[in-house]
């Protein structure tokens, strides 16, 4: 059956609507026999979550509109946001294994934890689900509302019916004897306290900071901004978080990019402070750095990479290196001394042939000297003896060892084993009149510290800060000023004066009574209250 | 109304895709190391030989990629027994590729040829390793035909011993099922 929706005062209201869009009188005739405070929310507008006969589209909408819904998606988030604090999560677990890590830290509550994914609380599907179900409800009740009320407030009128006003929460009724003046002054009145005013006859409407009515919106659509930039880290090259160690006069690859980074130097800077207990005190600890681009021969072990340099830097805890949205800042180091290089000087029955420099993190096969070949055959970084063989114990140079393939001019091959730091070196092969060459050390490079910084993209973060911004914005507009409209109807000599707020009732039924007492009558802010503003 | 239909059509559809994003982007990610039964994770890296190594190239056949370095004794000890086998099974087509944990190419190469091992090695600077979770040295991971890993196996393999680290064991898994 079609319901007649038009309003007694000519207006054709769409289905849904509560009162009349022109005049205010209530639609259904229900409400308006009753004498309760009228339901002024988004002004009595007809809204799309409330259409009747919904399809599957309509009943998507009507779910996410429901701010019922909404609190509960939100405490649903909370809790689970509780648990997945309840256990450090897998991302700062001091072990490669999570499975057995909770299992044996946590006993059979790690065990379940972990199995349940909670071990991975926000990196799991239903969680950004439910994030993404928040901001779906976010985008679907801000719509749902503000495209009707910015209609209705859009083209409300100064008439309303004698119903509408006498069922607001404010309300004043009383006589008048001169309307035309009266209203003249409350006019002038209404204005002197920045309202803006309507007349049409008999009735004025005077309205003023419509504007904070779009404060809750506004900070919805900041915190919408917020969430979709946070999506944004998905994006290849938007977020990369990664450590880089390097000692000093190293330069290593920031794997995933094309760049490299060399540690020039690193410095530890302490005195001796102002503490009464004269106590040392560290004040910064930094790593001359410089920031590389591979052009060629990139992640290539086999050959050196070509860099070009780009930037120079001085790393400090909060003094990053930055280029095009890669920042490198220092996070720790540590007193690691190591031999990073060993320079031989060879010399034959007294007199020196030449110099080899070897560079101990990744040697190169050949050294020329003079007339003769060096070829490096072996390398055992940590020489230690394995059944009668030698082998190395680790990848560090604490006890580098040495084969080398020497070739003369003559053709004559030999090879010598040089364990330079046990001061032990050896003929392995060779003819037994050629003089024998001798390594002696000549000088050697090391490294104190090992440098750890964290190479960080983070390109949402101004995204991130602009919605927080208007966030804060549309928060603030909504709650420092309140939307007041005060209307007037005069019938012969009648007079009703009524009013309406969106906060603040105590705020305009003062400022009510001080306009009225403007215009000569005389009343005060508690007899305005018609009913409604105290809590029922 | 036909209006507001369409922008509640065009809200949906920018929201599924949103929601296709996260849960793409989620899986997507590869942060958890290949496990058994996972899909191996492709890599590329230059082998002793010069060449660059991808895997995607060797998928196909039947893989065995081992993880060592000449400072892991369990690693060097059972060197002998993986080209062994290696040759044993080379009529079957079966791929070994030895990747090298980050050590010097003059030590890999001083310990190759020593070894005399003709499968590929490969040099890797912690980013394979990475990739593959691996943390205990040395680790074997067995890869069948559709790229499926099948078996992995954490520490040093034997023959005939124990048969959870058997290689011979776990070859013929992997080629004969």
């Amino acid at each position: 059956m079609l319901k007649n929706t038009k309003c007694e005062c000519g207006h054709q209201n769409p289905v849904g609507t509560v009162l009349c869009e022109a005049c205010g009188l209530p639609v259904h005739p229900e409400d308006v026999q009753s004498d309760k405070p009228l339901e002024m929310r988004y002004e009595g507008a007809a809204r799309r979550s409330q259409k009747s006969n919904p399809n599957i589209l309509d009943r998507v909408w009507n779910f996410f509109s429901s701010v019922k819904v909404a609190v509960y998606l939100i405490i649903i988030t909370l809790i689970c946001s509780i648990i997945g604090t309840l256990l450090p999560q897998v991302n700062v677990i001091p072990s490669n294994d999570p499975a057995s890590y909770y299992a044996t830290e946590y006993g059979w509550i790690g065990e379940l934890y972990y199995a349940l994914g909670l071990a991975d609380t926000f990196g799991t599907w239903w969680y950004k689900g439910l994030v993404l179900m928040i901001a779906a409800s976010l985008i679907i009740c801000s719509l749902d509302r503000i495209i009707p009320l910015y209609r209705a407030l859009s083209k409300q009128q100064a008439v309303k019916h004698e119903t509408f006003l006498r069922r607001q929460k404010v309300l004043y009724t009383g006589d008048v004897a001169n309307a035309e003046a009266w209203l003249g002054e409350m006019e002038a009145a209404a204005k002197g306290r920045r309202y803006r005013v309507t007349r049409e006859g008999n009735a004025l409407l005077a309205e003023k900071n419509r504007f904070s009515r779009w404060g809750p919106y506004i900070n919805h659509i900041g915190l919408i901004i917020l969430l979709a930039a946070l999506l944004t880290r998905g994006i290849p090259g938007w977020y990369m978080e990664q450590g880089i160690a390097l000692k000093e006069g190293q330069t290593g690859p920031i794997n995933g990019t094309s760049y490299y980074l060399e540690n020039i130097q690193f410095t530890e800077v302490k005195e001796v402070g102002p503490h009464i207990s004269g106590q040392e005190l560290q004040f910064a600890f930094e790593t001359e750095a410089v920031l590389y681009r591979c052009i060629d021969n990139c992640h290539n072990p086999l050959s050196e990479p070509i860099l070009e340099e780009v930037k120079q830097h001085t790393i400090k805890p909060n003094e990053p290196l930055v280029h095009e949205g890669y920042s490198i800042y220092q996070i720790d180091y540590s007193f690691e001394p190591q031999l990073t290089a060993i320079t031989f000087d060879i010399g034959a029955e007294g007199r020196s042939l030449g110099e080899i420099k070897i560079e101990l993190a990744d040697p190169a096969f050949f050294y020329p000297v003079g007339d003769l070949t060096f070829e490096l055959s072996g390398y055992y970084p940590d020489l230690t003896n394995v059944n009668g063989e030698p082998a190395t114990k680790s990848r560090q140079p604490n006890n580098p060892a040495f084969i080398f393939d020497v070739q003369r001019a003559d053709g004559v091959e030999e090879s010598y084993f040089v364990v330079p730091l046990e001061q032990f070196q050896t003929r392995l092969k060779g003819s037994g009149d050629a003089e024998v060459l001798q390594f002696e050390i000549a000088d050697m490079d090391a490294s104190r510290y090992s440098s750890y910084m964290l190479v960080r993209v983070e390109r949402a973060l101004p995204y991130i800060l602009a919605g927080a911004l208007i966030f804060l914005f549309g928060v603030v507009l909504g709650l420092y000023w309140q939307h007041r409209r005060i209307w007037v109807r005069i019938d012969g000599d009648q007079l009703i004066v009524a009013a309406h707020t969106n906060k603040n009732w105590y705020g305009i039924r003062e400022e009510l009574a001080k306009l009225l007492r403007k215009t000569g009558i005389e009343t005060d802010a508690k007899s305005l209250d018609n009913n409604g503003v105290t809590k029922k | 109304m036909a209006r507001n239909k369409w922008v509640q059509l065009t809200i949906l559809a920018v929201i599924i895709a949103a929601a296709v994003f996260t849960v793409s982007s989620n899986l997507s990610a590869g942060s958890s190391a290949p496990q058994v039964m996972d899909e191996a994770v492709n890599f590329s890296l230059y082998g002793l030989d010069g060449a660059l190594h991808e895997l995607d190239d060797y998928i196909g056949k039947p893989i065995i990629i081992n993880f060592w370095g000449t400072f892991c004794p369990p690693c060097v000890r059972e060197m002998p027994l993986i080209q062994s086998k290696y040759e044993e099974y080379a009529d079957s087509g079966l791929v070994v590729l030895g990747i090298n944990l980050d050590e010097s190419t003059v030590t890999i190469n001083h310990f190759t040829q020593g070894m005399n091992l003709t499968f590929p090695i490969l040099l890797d600077k912690n980013v394979v390793r990475k990739q593959y979770g691996v943390y205990e040295y040395p680790t074997t991971f067995f890869i069948d035909e559709k790229g499926v890993i099948r078996q992995k196996i954490v520490g040093e393999m034997n023959e005939g011993s124990l048969p959870s680290h058997d290689i011979d064991l776990a070859i013929r898994r992997l080629l004969y099922g």
